[in-house]
């Protein structure tokens, strides 16, 4: 198992490499640069531009200036954000904890909600709870998150309207003020509370998709594990029904579930995507979308880095839960 | 001993079905699959006589009209009796109070609304010029009355017309990207595991390995006796030889010391300029690192040879693209292009050549599964046998085998790729004005704040309703195909 655990982690040096080199790559697809937009300003003139070039190194070749940043990642420095003018680490590090807010509520949520549906729709097959709930879970499936967000902030207007007073709010993390106190000298609970006010409708928006589709596997899992010998052998030696579902059916029937739970590891920064740009969730996304537009090169690359690193130990996260939960998984 | 006749005899009656006839029974054993088809018939239908079903062209923009709200359809007159239906003359006014716009009805004059009338020139499948429309009439082109049946937009563009025009966009995309990218995915798929297992040479070494000892060989009186006849080159020319195969060989060589040469100096290049701005320990560090790679590959080039599987380099490529998160590496690959000035055909080729790239890792990984699987059967080892080619193998009697899986996969990747188009130009990245796709027309919803949404509904329910409906049809006539045509699923 170690034999294997190692390989797989030199498994993903080159496919690390290729990824973050692809992106660099990518960027310079682009017209121009950062400064390319500075030339059109004209509080500088072209020495001062060719200046700023050379001191971010702009004026490298991509190869060097891609060698230069894999060798300040390997002493965990990032780069220089070009239009925040700070180090890539301390613009990222607030998005990254607001994003992962935004997604550990949601994942929680998902998990409460699709499983015990998942599992009643399962043992009432083709009820009318069954047939309401499974075809719910199609819709849900269906509607693109960003209208969803939209659809959500429309309702929250209308409740505003109709209550006189904000039941959700409208967009956003937070309040600028609690009861006329500015946010950030507000009690600390009270600042979670408010965010966690602010994070319902969104919350609602990111699980909806994948609540819909964790119900639709667990159902089919249930239905599987449900026909198997050992089910009919465990009612025919007469233990209680609460025990056939409880300790043989959901048990084997959970297997496939909890190995997705790695997967969940790179879905923490990138997950709530076009919900934090639709509704003013100041997440990863937003950060990547601004960054994108003014060619901020090392500001892509970090969210890029991160959520390669991530996805990459999120899939072996998941392949070593699933031999632990699953005796019948063997790597070798 | 009498059960075994009956098992004999049964079934004896019965006419034998193909695979398609037993396909086409599971499908409609799903009774929204064909409500789903009909539905998708319909969209594409629309889209397809965009510019008969819509009075107004594309394009057309009333500015003074911006932000109008659907015109009100009357079916009855003032005084209460039913007549044909009519719009009324609207014109916008500013509250002097609030400041606000308002759009009043003036309905001293009716203006009837007539069926497959002359309206706006346009060309019908882009050759045959016509001005037939379904509903409008002479008012409507002489801009007497407008008749926006789903509101405007923010260039007082009529919505309902451009939804239709917006569906050719949304619709096709999803389809030329899916295909597309199975293309590309069957091709590298196939190549991927039909190869898997067979090495290539990356790049051959010029001589003999000082390492080795001489005279290791397979005999033939020493002919791989001496410092360059030992070499991976020489060996590969005595092969090349014997095989007839000489120029091949020759361009193969060619392409990989290309390669390997173009790789050292990309290498080198990069070498130079990172030890000229760097210091200290990372400077020696670098050279070291850089020093190393290159020794390492100029001692390839001389004296070993480096081999690859075909197989390792596809899949490792498909492992590259699915490390990056696909929204991540979809916003950044278009955000990168929209900071171009395209005209709006590249524009569409552009998203769609973006989502294909995308998107054809995941299908190369599935296909190159089940070619692994279809190559050890037995009339693939008999084509092999009866003397077809590699190619010929592989794509006439391999690939065809996973004709049914690739449909179950085109109709369930499908909503994906609209919603996928969709969301970028939702973002502004994909899609740009004056074209139109859906997401695109959703953006506007939320132009001008998010409050504004509550004055224009109507920007905000028709487009997302469209790309909701079409991305449900074809989830539930995905699952039926899959029903249908998935071979694995035939055994439950």
């Amino acid at each position: 198992m170690t034999a294997y655990i190692v390989r797989r982690l030199l498994h993903l040096i080159p496919t690390f490499l290729g990824a973050t080199f692809l992106a660099f790559l990518v960027i310079q697809l682009a017209p121009g640069d950062f400064l390319t937009r500075l030339e059109l300003d004209p509080s500088y003139n072209t020495e001062q531009i060719d200046n700023l070039r050379r001191i971010y190194g702009l004026d490298q070749p991509f190869m060097v200036q891609y060698a230069k940043w894999l060798s300040g990642l390997m002493k965990g420095y990032l780069g220089v954000s070009l239009s925040y003018q700070t180090d890539v680490w301390t613009v990222l590090k607030p998005r990254i904890l607001n994003s992962m807010v935004l997604v550990g509520l949601a994942v929680i949520f998902v998990y409460v909600v699709a499983v015990p549906i998942g599992i009643y729709s399962a043992l009432r097959q083709y009820s009318w709870g069954d047939r309401i709930l499974t075809s719910l879970a199609f819709f849900g499936l269906a509607v693109p998150n960003f209208f969803f967000a939209l659809l959500m902030l429309y309702f929250a207007l209308w409740l505003k309207d109709v209550f006189g007073h904000e039941i959700f709010p409208i967009g956003g993390m937070r309040s600028l003020y609690i009861d006329g106190v500015d946010f950030f000298s507000a009690p600390k609970w009270r600042q979670w509370l408010d965010v966690l006010w602010h994070a319902i409708l969104p919350v609602i928006v990111v699980g909806t998709a994948d609540t819909a589709g964790l119900t639709r596997v667990m159902r089919t899992q249930m239905l599987e594990t449900k026909m198997q010998d050992y089910v009919r052998t465990a009612r025919a030696k007469g233990l209680s029904e609460r025990v056939v579902v409880y300790k043989h059916i959901l048990r084997n029937a959970i297997i496939p579930i909890v190995a997705t739970i790695g997967f969940l590891l790179p879905g923490l920064i990138g997950g709530a995507g076009l919900v934090e740009v639709v509704m003013g969730w100041p997440g990863l996304t937003p950060m990547l979308l601004e960054a994108l537009f003014s060619i901020d090169v090392y500001i892509i690359m970090g969210i890029t880095a991160i959520s390669v690193i991530l996805l990459m130990v999120g899939n072996l996260v998941s392949d070593l839960l699933l031999a632990w939960v699953d005796p019948r998984i063997r790597y070798s | 001993m009498p059960e075994h006749d009956t098992n004999l005899l049964e079934g004896l009656g019965e006419r034998s079905q193909s695979y398609w006839q037993k396909a086409w029974q599971r499908f409609r054993r799903h009774p929204f699959a064909r409500w789903a088809g009909g539905v998708l018939l319909l969209l594409y239908l629309l889209a397809l006589f965009a510019d008969f079903v819509g009075p107004y062209p594309e394009a057309k923009s009333f500015r003074h009209l911006q932000f109008a709200p659907p015109t009100t359809v009357h079916f009855k007159t003032e005084d209460g009796r039913w007549t044909r239906p009519y719009v009324c003359k609207v014109e916008r006014t500013r509250d002097l109070r609030t400041f606000k716009l308002e759009f009043k009805e003036d309905c001293s004059t009716h203006y009837p609304i007539y069926f497959f009338v002359h309206g706006y020139p346009y060309k019908f499948l882009g050759f045959i010029p016509t001005d037939l429309h379904l509903f409008g009439g002479p008012w409507l082109v002489n801009e007497e009355a407008y008749l926006f049946l789903w509101g405007t937009d923010d260039f007082g563009r009529d919505l309902f017309s451009r939804i239709w025009f917006g569906g050719r966009i949304s619709l096709t995309i999803g389809i030329l990207a899916v295909t597309v990218a199975i293309f590309l995915g069957v091709f590298f798929g196939g190549v991927s595991g039909y190869f898997a297992g067979q090495r290539m040479h990356l790049v051959r070494g010029i001589f003999r390995s000082p390492f080795k000892r001489r005279g290791f060989s397979e005999g033939r009186g020493g002919a791989d006796d001496g410092f360059f006849a030992g070499g991976a080159l020489a060996r590969g020319w005595r092969e090349a030889v014997r095989d007839r195969r000489l120029p091949l060989y020759v361009a193969g060589l060619v392409l990989q010391y290309g390669l390997w040469l173009g790789g050292i100096y990309l290498i080198g290049l990069t070498m130079y300029g990172f030890l000229a701005i760097s210091e200290g320990m990372e400077r020696f560090v670098a050279a070291l690192i850089f020093g190393a790679v290159l020794l390492y590959m100029a001692w390839q080039l001389f004296f070993g040879a480096v081999t690859i599987d075909v197989d390792d380099l596809i899949m490792r490529t498909t492992e590259i693209l699915a490390a990056i998160p696909s929204l991540f590496l979809l916003i950044i690959l278009s955000g990168m292009m929209a900071q171009y000035d395209l005209p709006s055909s590249m524009r569409f080729l552009l998203v769609l050549t973006i989502l294909a790239f995308v998107g054809w890792g995941g299908l190369a990984r599935n296909i190159r599964g089940f070619v692994l699987q279809l190559r050890e059967m037995e009339y693939a080892h008999a084509a092999k046998a009866l003397g077809a080619s590699d190619a010929r193998t592989l794509f006439r009697h391999i690939i065809p085998g996973t004709l049914g899986y690739l449909i179950v996969v085109a109709s369930l990747a499908i909503p994906g790729y609209i919603l996928a188009e969709s969301a970028l130009s939702f973002l502004g990245l994909g899609i740009q004005d004056p074209s139109s796709s859906w997401g695109l027309l959703l953006s506007k919803a939320q132009q001008g704040g998010i409050a504004a949404m509550r004055d224009r509904p109507w920007l905000l329910f028709f487009p997302g309703f469209f790309i909701f409906v079409s991305i449900l049809a074809y989830n539930y006539l995905g699952d039926a195909l899959r029903d249908a045509l998935d071979p694995r699923a035939e055994q439950r």
